[in-house]
């Protein structure tokens, strides 16, 4: 039995992960596309920053209510502590919040005619350090702790950033590709199928990390079983990003993408949280 | 218990003044954010808990319950020797615990053995007390009160402080249940409460400890295995003990936590064993997990930035 005991971070953290790497790394995907090639990325982008504010407020949301009490959830504000991977985390996504809420609201009143460009761009500017940092900071948090599993996971911040800019880019590319932005796309798809290579080396060092916590949780086959679950969410995108471009092969790999995402998220947050009844069960 | 109190925590209190709805809310909003003087600090303060004397009687778990206002937890049945309370929680911050280390061999020995003189007797106590495995450990647990605390240095609301005795306390109206310190802690030390949210543990009865007085473990404890006072004496008087009992034949006993390891600060609440930590249920090598933070963000960034520079690259490759 291990010495430790549970946080309680199950399903809810799995979904928070996710979309914390959904917002930040569209906002980034966006911000440093648009930043490189305005006249490709800057219709496009201007639909990502709400795109990426609606994901964050959910996220956000689901950080909340996994409190222990919600209505307390101001008092994250009363202390900066970098020693703190939740506090650098929560001081970070409010500073984010900010300049993409501006990015945002200034790309829709764009759409109405009422263009401060300049403005816009500045806000783009400023949220790229706090949304970086807002992507990065989960992977600490999960990994700098005591729990089973969990503290061997050196390699869950670079996946889960590394995973956030993947995803990123694969949203960026399906609204290019609703918009008909048809450079966006040449370029997006030849960017994703090169991250979906990338992210391969961080993943297959995450579960190197894992590989002892899991030897004890489950048998050989439900290993080999997640492994190609795993597997295929990395490969389907990837052959059918290579076979053909256009929307339904983009919708079908980023959706596959995300469903793989998530189950890696889900079977790390679930670690510590094994109940004894589950490990070996097929043993 | 839990159910009665919930229900006087929500009774209005005579000397709480009128309140309209928004300055309640307010008040909730500025509240957290209001600081005190901070406090001068004090001699630091602890636990030596010599676990060869316990006798396994609990006051200690009843003067903490006692004192604290702990509910119960109900009385259960765990099958675990006399351990009905399993585990430290949000409502058992003293947690005696129970480890029956008794052969198979001997003990039908003991069943079946026909003690026809003292004689006898004598032999069987004798290979009793040599043999490792009769004996029955028990030791009182509770926080550890770590110097470099992993829950002091997860909290993100500053609920965890260290106090002017150098003990870790958790500020209960500060703490919003965020249980990064039930991740942090490798000795499973803290729990959140069902009732409201928020983390608790052993405070070091730090109200008593202001108003001069001894926590109510330590003054209940009827052999002395649990004693509080200044670390550093607590050191001095631990390593007596500890030559005292190599010299009356336990080479084995040692002290657990009373100086710093490689991987883990020294904790203001020590112990004295006679077994690896292991089969107290503490780790045998405590680690740290802030010692990997650093490398954790340089990992978290690179991963970060190589799929910035891969779409920056591709970006000014393939535009027009």
């Amino acid at each position: 039995m291990p010495i430790t005991k549970v946080p309680g971070w199950h399903g809810i953290i799995a979904w928070d992960a996710l979309l914390n790497g959904m917002a930040t790394g569209l906002f980034l995907a966006a911000a440093v596309s648009e930043l490189a090639a305005p006249g490709v990325f800057m219709r496009v982008a201007k639909v990502a920053y709400p795109v990426a504010l609606v994901l964050l407020l959910v996220d956000l949301g689901l950080l909340v209510l996994d409190l222990g009490d919600p209505l307390r959830f101001h008092h994250m504000l009363r202390v900066f502590k970098p020693s703190s991977p939740m506090s650098l985390g929560t001081w970070c996504l409010t500073i984010f919040s900010l300049p993409l809420t501006a990015a945002a609201g200034l790309s829709l009143l764009a759409e109405l005619g009422w263009d401060f460009e300049w403005a816009r761009i500045t806000a783009v500017v400023v949220g790229l350090l706090p949304g970086f940092g807002s992507a990065a900071y989960k992977g600490v948090l999960l990994s700098t702790n005591a729990q089973p599993g969990w503290k061997d996971a050196r390699w869950l911040g670079g996946y889960l950033t590394n995973s956030a800019l993947l995803m990123g880019c694969a949203e960026l590319l399906v609204l290019s590709a609703v918009m008909g932005q048809t450079q966006a796309i040449a370029i997006l798809r030849t960017a994703f199928i090169v991250l979906l290579v990338l992210n391969v080396i961080p993943l297959g060092l995450l579960f190197a990390n894992l590989r002892p916590a899991h030897a004890l949780l489950y048998t050989r086959e439900q290993q080999w079983r997640v492994g190609a679950l795993i597997a295929a969410g990395a490969l389907i995108p990837l052959g059918l990003m290579l076979s053909k471009g256009d929307l339904l092969f983009i919708l079908v790999a980023v959706i596959v993408l995300l469903a793989e995402s998530w189950f890696v998220r889900f079977v790390y947050v679930k670690i510590p949280h094994t109940s004894p009844l589950e490990v070996r069960r097929g043993e | 218990m839990a159910s009665r109190e919930m229900e006087l925590s929500g009774l209005h209190q005579s000397n709480d003044p009128p309140r309209s709805r928004l300055s309640e809310v307010l008040r909730r909003l500025i509240y957290p954010f209001q600081r005190g003087e901070a406090l001068k600090p004090r001699p630091a303060t602890g636990f030596y808990t010599d676990t060869t004397v316990c006798i396994g009687c609990k006051a200690c778990e009843v003067a903490c319950k006692q004192w604290n206002q702990l509910p119960s937890d109900g009385f259960n049945f765990s099958g675990n020797s006399y351990d009905n309370t399993n585990e430290l929680s949000a409502t058992t911050w003293r947690h005696v615990k129970f480890i029956e280390q008794f052969s198979h061999e001997s003990s039908s020995n003991l069943v079946s053995g026909n003690l026809t003189s003292l004689d006898q007797l004598v032999s069987l106590e004798t290979v009793s007390n040599e043999s490792p495995l009769n004996r029955w450990l028990m030791m009182s647990d509770h926080c550890k009160h770590c110097v470099a605390a992993p829950c002091h240095q997860a909290c993100p609301t500053g609920a965890i402080v260290q106090n002017e005795f150098q003990n870790i306390y958790i500020q209960a109206d500060i703490c919003n249940g965020c249980s990064c310190c039930i991740a942090a802690c490798p000795f499973g030390v803290i729990t959140r409460s069902d009732m409201g949210g928020h983390s608790h543990k052993c405070t070091l009865c730090y109200d008593r400890q202001r108003d001069g007085l001894e926590p109510a473990c330590a003054k209940a404890c009827p052999t002395q295995s649990i004693h509080f006072g200044p670390v550093d004496e607590l050191r001095e008087q631990a390593r007596k003990r500890v030559e005292q009992l190599h010299q009356r034949g336990v080479p084995q006993a040692y002290l657990y936590g009373d100086v710093p390891s490689e991987t883990y600060s020294e904790m203001h609440s020590f112990y004295l064993l006679v077994d690896r930590p292991s089969i107290y249920g503490l780790p045998d090598a405590p680690f740290n997990p802030w010692l990997h933070m650093m490398g954790d963000y340089v990992r978290s960034v690179a991963g970060g930035l190589a799929a910035i520079a891969v779409l920056l690259v591709v970006v000014f490759l393939l535009k027009p």
